[in-house]
């Protein structure tokens, strides 16, 4: 058994390359998980806990952060509340403070959990990955991160090194319908952002990957009372719900049309004044 | 010196290790309903031993009130039944040895709900149902042979006929049942399902041999019931088992009766060492749950507002062995008669076998089901009537001198004003607008007959020891009992120890459960100094009974030397639209009678309040085929601090009355408080938990 | 492969396979048994320890990842420390198997608002300990402890 604890991120993109059965440690939350019920039994780690590069941010034009950058650094960083609300907004609801001291968010994007909160809101607010191996760097919307259930379109090879988050995103919400206990994984979760007149609706938590209908979007008018309710009933009408002890297949169909339209009378607000001030 | 649990300075049963001692870990069945054909260990390490089921044979079946369990299962009858036990001297590679063991099955046909197992064509989860003789078994049992009925309780008041043996679809009969003078009468079905207790410590015990002797060092809140079947198992007299119980990481009924023990004492026999089985929380969800339950109430009432008559029938799904099941439907059926005078009542009980992972006992022990639909149909009744709900329970609520649906008399009684309390705390307008408020009151039975025993010592230093079989899970047993014999020898109460029961030093004690100890204990005590003190001083000893008991077939006699007195209120919102049901506030009301240590009194009811929030809002067992799905604490939700903001209570006392027992009382009466708020909002529920999906489900107006 | 953890104040030296939990290291070779397994998937906090003052979920810690970091357990708290003190004269713990994960999730909480100058209301205090499952139900004394030292 090997345990491998590169120190930069070239030296762990090499690991990487040359140990394709070891597996990659990051905040180690769902590694853990899954070793520890058995399902995944490693000979050969490779952790990136040394690797200081991964542990930056920075807030610049756009939000910069490393992957080993926990969810409670995210929620407690005053740069990150001033310039990127619904980042933070995201972050802090995750789960409790514990399990927000130990997942990164390279980790929550790399698990590709259904219900993870965060990568709605990432999508939602544009953000994209750099993904790093040995044949160089890639950029990856987040939004064309996950393709299914617990699966990314990374390369074996590759590494999630920053996230980056464009700026101007300040009219955001983040819905998490809870169904249970007010600590359960998301039932329905909507992530929604305005932007220079747009809106962009993420629907998480109900599908193998989180589902955005650009063109639903497109069609909203803040100033018609029924144009929410028609998109909310387009993204419930497009996605086929799973079902699990949150609530059924049906259940989720009739929340993502509620959820959806809230979301969007959150946002009206912000767009009628950002309509009449010409923006 | 702060309390040894917050500083991790005492040991829990999971903690312990003894030199020498090898793990265990259990081979489990993947089917419902199977039979054992093959057992393939060729994959098994040679040095890790292997237990199976036709060794174990020979000890033959326990069951505390049905003997219809094996130490391990030839036959498996439930998802989770242990098939084979193996052992080694690390608990690594006793868990990868059990992942080799290769077990052939015969599939059998299977059933899964307590009304289809009654049925025609549901398979027979059991041949035969032989009644246990042990303790546990202390009232009648009617298991009704060639059925899945392994017990059926009954209540019939003078003059009304039996009826049929036992059905799932009754055809109700008012003359019968006494409804004709009945001018309005209410009938409705409900459901809550089964549910887990989710200790926080799971099960865990180390066994061993000694000259001849068993030693078992377990959590269980039933030493002598368990001391006597192992002894019956292993063929020694009781006085050769010797169950050792160290205060518990919480039980609420989990750690009761037989659970890891009787595998674990037959691996340490083979090997002639120690051995320590302790579970997963995984095999929790398989190892005891709560009873599902299907419970139908029809009330008749007078139209202005009088009880006439009750017909109650409980489906109790006990799951593939009976365990306490045929007592925990004995105590459902007679709850969900309710506080209230009636002239008729005729109740029947049926525990019903399943192929689900076996029910037992769990905190509220069968009232929780049964109060939830009679309390609901009283509020059924008062919208029927137009009869403000509160005011409809006064007009029938019992009194001091009334008699109960057994034909005992009630005294002490305390349900008005356990309601009243309970009103006012969510500000109840009578005959007002109490849109979102709602309320219910009950009964639960203690233990009885029951017998209590205690041994007094003095040990010198003004120290005196309390030799008591009263397990600690959390509810502060130990202390209660030391300020109870401090009050009583005039001492301080750190000059009392109270150590953990252990059957080779304590005198016998029923069992902890049924909120009975430290009522029982109390008394005991009390006899107990009596006894030293016209003794010499130095050593007393304590023996009090309970006396009672009820006619199997009639439900007649004295169902509890005691009653446990409750009243619960909540105020409740709703999102139409999502059909979440936000709890504005929740208190409940139980009658304490004399409160010894406040503290810990009330820890009991806010324990048992938040308990009750979970089985309102959100616990659920969901079963496919047979599975537990979600097996897990992510996927099974227990109250979060973040769940329980708004509750409140009350410990209503009497001057001079004696001590009753907290422990459960204020777990029934919440689920059906909140659904009748809910239901003043435009929703009829009757299924549990009242998860949004189920809220819109049971909207009135649903299309 | 060889651990060097900082626990409690102390350097302490095992040797391990990196697959292995601070959980198991913790009970299993060192002795301290305040911080428990119970649900395996790093969700109840009967396994809380804390790594430089902050809570993790020790059971799902993979041993080698606690390097470097202070870890303190509740064996590392002293008898007077003020939210063991608060908690026993609230009486807040029923079995107490959840205590010490609640304790030191506390104890970060309350250092945390000292040092914002801030004390928590009892959504702040539940919001930080709704990750530690109580099945007891103490919650409403715990909070009532935790307010008490934090006011």
């Amino acid at each position: 058994m090997t345990w491998m604890a590169p120190r930069t991120v070239a030296e762990a993109v090499r690991l990487k390359a040359e140990w394709p059965e070891a597996t990659l440690v990051a905040g180690g939350t769902f590694v853990g998980i899954l070793t520890r019920q058995g399902l995944l039994a490693s000979d050969d780690w490779i952790s990136l806990q040394d690797v200081r590069e991964l542990r930056e941010l920075s807030t610049g034009s756009e939000l910069a952060l490393g992957a080993m950058v926990t969810h409670r650094r995210i929620e407690l960083d005053p740069g990150v509340a001033a310039g990127w609300p619904g980042v933070r907004q995201v972050f802090a609801a995750v789960a409790s403070p514990r399990v927000r001291n130990a997942a990164t968010i390279g980790g929550v994007l790399g698990d590709a959990d259904y219900a993870s909160d965060p990568p709605a809101m990432l999508i939602a607010l544009d953000a994209w990955v750099e993904a790093l191996s040995v044949r160089g760097l890639r950029r990856v919307p987040v939004a064309d991160l996950i393709v299914g259930h617990y699966r990314t379109s990374l390369e074996e090879d590759e590494l999630i090194t920053r996230v980056l988050v464009p700026r101007g995103r300040h009219h955001v919400t983040f819905r998490k319908l809870r169904t249970r206990s007010r600590e359960d994984r998301p039932c329905v979760a909507v992530a929604a952002s305005l932007h220079e007149g747009r809106v962009s609706v993420v629907v998480g938590a109900v599908a193998e990957r989180p589902q955005r209908f650009p063109d639903l979007c497109a069609t909203w008018d803040p100033a018609d009372g029924a144009s929410a309710g028609e998109i909310a009933a387009g993204y419930a009408d497009r996605i086929d719900p799973i079902g699990d002890n949150r609530g059924s297949a049906a259940y989720r169909t009739g929340m993502i049309a509620v959820e959806v339209r809230r979301a969007l009378d959150t946002l009206a607000p912000a767009a009628l004044t950002a309509q009449a001030a010409g923006r | 010196m702060t309390d040894p649990r917050i500083r991790a300075s005492m040991r829990y049963p999971n903690d312990l290790t003894v030199p020498g001692m090898w793990h265990a870990r259990l081979v489990r069945s993947p089917y419902a309903a199977a039979r054992v054909v093959g057992i393939d260990t060729s994959l098994v390490p040679q040095d890790v031993v292997v237990l199976t089921p036709s060794e174990v044979e020979p000890l033959g079946g326990y069951g505390c009130q049905i003997s219809d369990q094996h130490v391990l299962a030839g036959v498996a009858r439930h998802v989770g039944d242990p098939v084979v036990a193996v052992a080694a001297a690390d608990e690594a590679t006793a868990r990868e040895a059990a992942g080799l063991v290769e077990v052939g099955y015969e599939e059998l046909s299977a059933v899964f709900d307590e009304r289809d197992a009654l049925r025609a064509g549901a398979p027979l989860v059991h041949d035969t149902h032989a009644v246990s003789d042990g303790d546990a078994a202390y009232f009648g049992l009617r298991p009704l042979e060639g059925t899945n009925v392994c017990h059926r309780f009954r209540i019939r008041t003078a003059g009304l006929p039996q009826g049929e043996p036992y059905t799932a679809d009754p055809e109700p009969d008012d003359h019968a049942d006494g409804f004709e003078a009945a001018q309005v009468i209410v009938d409705e079905t409900f459901r809550m399902p089964a549910a887990q207790h989710v200790a926080m410590e799971p099960h865990a015990c180390v066994a061993g041999w000694r000259d001849g002797r068993l030693e078992v060092t377990t959590g269980t809140q039933t030493p002598f019931n368990l001391r006597q079947d192992l002894a019956r198992l292993f063929g020694l007299p009781d006085t050769d088992v010797r169950v050792v119980c160290p205060p518990m990481g919480g039980s609420f009924g989990a750690k009761t009766f037989v659970r890891t023990e009787a595998i674990a004492a037959a691996v340490a026999r083979r090997l002639d060492r120690p051995v320590r089985l302790a579970l997963d929380r995984e095999e929790e969800f398989v190892t005891l749950t709560r009873h599902a339950a299907t419970v139908r109430v029809r009330l008749g009432a007078t139209r202005d507002g009088r009880f006439v008559a009750k017909r109650v029938w409980c489906w109790v799904n006990t799951g593939a062995y009976a365990d306490c099941g045929p007592g925990v439907a004995m105590k459902m059926g007679y709850a969900g008669v309710g506080p209230y005078r009636f002239d008729h009542v005729a109740v029947d009980s049926f525990c019903v076998y399943t192929n689900l992972p076996p029910a037992g006992a769990f905190r509220g022990y069968g009232a929780a089901q049964s109060v939830w639909a009679s309390e609901r149909v009283t509020d059924l009744m008062a919208a029927e009537l137009g009869i403000d709900p509160v005011e409809l329970r006064r007009r029938n609520l019992l009194v001091d001198g009334d008699r109960f649906c057994t034909g005992e008399t009630m005294h002490d009684v305390h349900f008005q004003e356990l309601l009243d309390d309970a009103a006012r705390a969510v500000d109840w307008r009578p005959g007002g607008d109490n849109r979102g408020k709602g309320v219910a009151v009950m009964l639960k039975g203690m233990q009885t007959p029951s017998r209590a025993e205690v041994d007094l010592r003095r040990v010198g230093d003004g120290r005196f020891e309390v030799l008591s079989g009263t397990a600690e899970m959390g509810q502060g047993a130990a202390q209660a009992i030391a300020r109870l014999a401090a009050d009583l020898l005039g001492v301080d109460a750190d000059q009392v120890e109270v150590p953990p029961p252990d059957t080779d030093r304590v005198p016998y004690d029923t069992r902890t459960t049924s909120s009975r100890s430290t009522h029982m204990m109390g008394r005991a005590l009390e006899a107990a100094v009596e006894d030293l003190k016209n003794g010499g001083g130095d050593y007393g000893h304590g023996r009090v009974v309970n006396e009672g008991g009820l006619d199997v077939d009639t439900g007649q006699g004295i169902a509890s030397s005691h009653w446990h007195q409750g009243a619960a209120a909540a105020a409740v919102e709703v999102d139409d639209e999502t059909g979440l049901l936000t709890l504005r506030s929740v208190h409940a009301a139980s009658y304490a009678g004399r409160v010894v240590d406040r503290a810990a009194a009330e820890l009991q009811q806010e324990g048992s309040m938040t308990m009750a929030i979970g089985t309102t809002l959100f616990e659920e067992l969901t079963f496919d085929q047979g599975h537990v799905v979600g097996p897990n604490l992510s996927d099974y939700n227990i109250p979060s601090a973040l769940d329980c903001a708004a509750v409140s209570q009350t410990l209503l006392e009497v001057e001079g009355a004696e001590v009753h027992g907290l422990g459960e009382t204020a777990l029934p009466p919440v689920p059906p408080a909140i659904g009748n708020a809910l239901a003043t909002l435009g929703y009829r529920p009757t299924e549990l938990p009242l998860t949004p999906e189920r809220v819109l489900g049971c909207a009135e107006d649903a299309s | 492969m060889n651990l060097l953890l900082q626990v409690n104040g102390a350097p302490v030296q095992v040797d391990v396979e990196p697959g292995v939990m601070l959980l198991e290291v913790l009970r299993d070779r060192l002795g301290l048994l305040g911080a428990r397994g119970a649900c395996g998937v790093g969700l109840c906090g009967t396994c809380t320890v804390l790594l430089d003052g902050e809570p993790i979920s020790s059971c799902i810690l993979l041993a080698p990842l606690a390097q470097s970091h202070t870890i303190t357990t509740i064996e590392g708290v002293p008898d007077d420390d003020p939210v063991v003190r608060a908690f026993d004269r609230h009486h807040a713990f029923q079995c107490g198997y959840c205590i010490p994960g609640m304790v030191l999730t506390a104890r970060s909480l309350l250092a945390e608002c000292a040092r914002a100058r801030r004390s928590p209301s009892r959504e702040q205090i539940a919001e930080s300990l709704g990750g530690n499952l109580c099945r007891c139900g103490c919650y409403v004394k715990i909070i009532d402890a935790v307010q008490e030292v934090g006011s």
